[in-house]
């Protein structure tokens, strides 16, 4: 009878390694790659080559050589440093973050399907809804870094090349230093969901096929279509339930007095997309044979 | 494996569940509600309230303006612009503050009481207008002194080209609201349907307008709160100081709209209505100048001018020489090639026998 019992809380104790150390590795393992490098360098980069080309623009303006769309821009930027992480990180939110944030997704499950890393990990003894969890943490850590250095790096390179003390917001008023970073965490956090979102649904690709590249095509190709169906007037009744349509409302962080309801929905909205990608990737993971 | 069916079963349920969910988020709040039961009023008790309250109540709302004109209206938006709105603050004291919205940039409209600051992002500009007292608005105020008297003398007025009611009860910025409708008499020729006020149950302030076109199920301009509460507002939200390295110029827009140039233009002009009621045609001349102007410039700036109109409206001819006529859904404008001006919102055939008695 003891042996009886005993057998499975061998098993048990042989299949859970300590989720702390499963975490870690998966995020030394993720941030190792060269790709993952090169991406976060870039990331810290584009800030401070933004900082320098909006200051000259300014300059350029100011002379009365720049183009109105420079000086639509630049005006807000001038002397307004703090007003650049903002532009940065909406920027950065309609291209450039989804597409590093599906490609860690996509090397998350099907990049290693294709060298056969994952065949490995579908044998072994492990709970197939801890790997997927184990997986999207690595990928939501990596979203937040990436979102994190540009929010950080960009708020120095916008103190050191462009200056001020304050956020001059698009209203017209100026806002103090630490409310004007609050708005800038608040905006990182706003963007780092809308990111989880998309990721999530790569992941639910990334689940479904062995190649990489298919997650990351049909990622970036899904969010152009978005774009392009929230263009269209006659589409409107479908633009509730685009997740790209949401983005534009997260630009309301540098209005004052902020207004909430497009930012709480876009949230809501990133939410949904994100449970049903969890939830596409687990089906997927768990009928996977291994 | 039985591991394999519980995942898949909460993978479904998560699905559904986020589907669900996006499907409520699109779902426009308050839809298939019914109308609140609130007591009955008749029409003229209702102006007669509104009337009686006096200065706007302080509060804070989004509006949204829908033009289904069918013709771009210089400073409205067009209903497909969704990214733009107007979010309004009143403090119930005369103190104002209005929040243009666009994609990319916002126009700030802040009237502290004395000075009327308009702060323009995309310029990073700020306009300074000083009060001048609102003495055009004092003739206005007595006239309505007396609201009971006021409303009868307008409701009457009204009641002998419309049917003026009170149709039901709707919800405006979920805020329950009479509906007072105007509806033009059978014998006009007017192509409106209705005119229909929101007005807020307690409140007694108009919160939507809608025109109603002939064979038109949409509003052709709709302009009401989508948002709405009541209540004091934070009174920094009326002040403003221009920021540091912004230009600032100051206008006195009260006298120049009666500066002696828009005087002359206005005299020129000639402006006259015919008609009365719904069918009540405004007339008039373009002064020579704007035509010679625009001739001026070029042999060929003229032409197109008429060209454009040519390719908005459509060429008539008749005792009054060569004109266009421009038609939307709630109005018809003609104007001939010598300058004269005719519009209302009635058929172009109304239009064209007012735009006759020009001289």
């Amino acid at each position: 009878m003891t042996v009886a019992v005993d057998a499975p809380i061998v098993t048990e104790q042989r299949t859970k390694a300590p989720v702390g150390r499963l975490l870690r590795s998966e995020l030394r393992f993720m941030i190792r790659r060269p790709r993952t490098l090169v991406a976060l360098g870039v990331l810290a980069v584009a800030p401070v080559i933004a900082a320098i080309a909006m200051s000259v623009a300014t300059t350029t303006a100011q002379n009365g050589n720049g183009g109105p769309a420079v000086e639509s821009v630049a005006s807000l930027v001038s002397g307004n440093g703090l007003i650049l992480p903002v532009f940065l990180l909406l920027l950065s939110l309609a291209m450039l973050l989804p597409m590093l944030g599906a490609m860690w997704s996509a090397d998350a499950l099907a990049g290693e399907s294709q060298t056969g890393a994952l065949r490995g990990l579908l044998l072994a003894p492990v709970g197939r809804l801890r790997l997927l969890a184990v997986k999207a943490f690595g990928v939501a850590v990596l979203s937040l870094l990436a979102v994190v250095i540009v929010a950080v790096v960009s708020i120095v390179a916008g103190l050191a090349i462009l200056g001020g003390d304050g956020m001059l917001t698009m209203s017209g008023n100026v806002l103090p230093f630490g409310e004007s970073l609050g708005r800038i965490a608040l905006l990182a956090a706003l963007v780092t969901v809308q990111v989880w979102a998309v990721a999530a649904v790569a992941l639910a690709i990334s689940a479904a096929t062995d190649h990489p590249l298919v997650v990351l095509a049909s990622t970036l190709g899904g969010i152009i279509v978005f774009t392009i169906l929230g263009n269209i007037p006659a589409l409107d009744w479908l633009h509730p339930v685009l997740l790209t349509d949401a983005w534009e409302s997260l630009g309301d962080v540098i209005r004052d007095p902020m207004p909430t309801d497009g930012m709480v929905n876009s949230v809501l909205r990133a939410v949904c997309y994100l449970v049903i990608g969890y939830s596409l990737a687990l089906a997927r993971i768990s009928t996977k044979d291994g | 494996m039985n591991s394999r069916k519980t995942a898949l079963s909460f993978a479904a349920a998560g699905t559904a569940a986020g589907v669900v969910g996006l499907v409520v988020l699109a779902t426009p709040a308050g839809a298939g509600e019914a109308p609140p039961a609130l007591p009955p009023v008749s029409a003229e008790a209702l102006v007669e309230s509104v009337l009686n309250t006096d200065a706007i109540p302080a509060l804070t709302g989004s509006v949204a303006v829908e033009n289904n004109l069918g013709l771009p209206i210089p400073g409205m938006p067009a209903s497909s612009g969704e990214g733009d709105s107007i979010q309004v603050w009143s403090d119930g004291t005369g103190k104002g503050r209005l929040a243009l919205a666009g994609g990319r940039s916002e126009t700030t409209i802040v009237d502290d009481g004395a000075t009327v600051w308009v702060w323009d992002s995309a310029e990073r500009s700020v306009t300074k207008v000083p009060h001048q007292g609102g003495v055009a608005d004092k003739p206005v105020e007595g006239k309505f002194a007396d609201p009971a008297a006021a409303a009868k003398e307008l409701v009457t007025a009204m009641q002998q080209d419309s049917t003026v009611s009170v149709d039901g009860t709707a919800r405006v910025a979920e805020r329950p609201v009479y509906q007072l409708v105007l509806a033009p008499k059978p014998t006009e020729k007017t192509l409106l349907r209705e005119i229909r006020v929101s007005v807020d149950s307690e409140l007694r302030i108009p919160l939507q307008l809608e025109v109603l076109a002939n064979g038109q199920s949409d509003p052709a301009v709709k302009v009401g709160f989508t948002e709405f509460s009541s209540g004091a507002q934070d009174p920094k939200l009326f002040q403003f100081t221009p920021p540091a390295g912004t230009t600032v110029s100051e206008k006195d827009v009260p006298e120049e709209m009666h500066g002696e140039a828009v005087d002359d233009w206005l005299s020129q002009a000639d402006l006259k209505t015919v008609g009365r009621g719904w069918d009540i045609v405004a007339t008039g001349k373009v002064p020579a100048e704007a035509l010679t102007a625009a001739e001026g410039m070029s042999e060929r700036g003229g032409q197109d001018m008429f060209a454009l109109l040519g390719t908005f409206g459509k060429e008539v001819h008749g005792d009054f020489g060569t004109g266009y006529v421009i038609s939307a859904s709630v109005g018809t404008a003609v104007i001939t090639e010598d300058g004269k001006v005719a519009v209302g919102a009635v058929p172009e055939q109304v239009v064209l026998d007012a735009v006759k008695t020009v001289r």
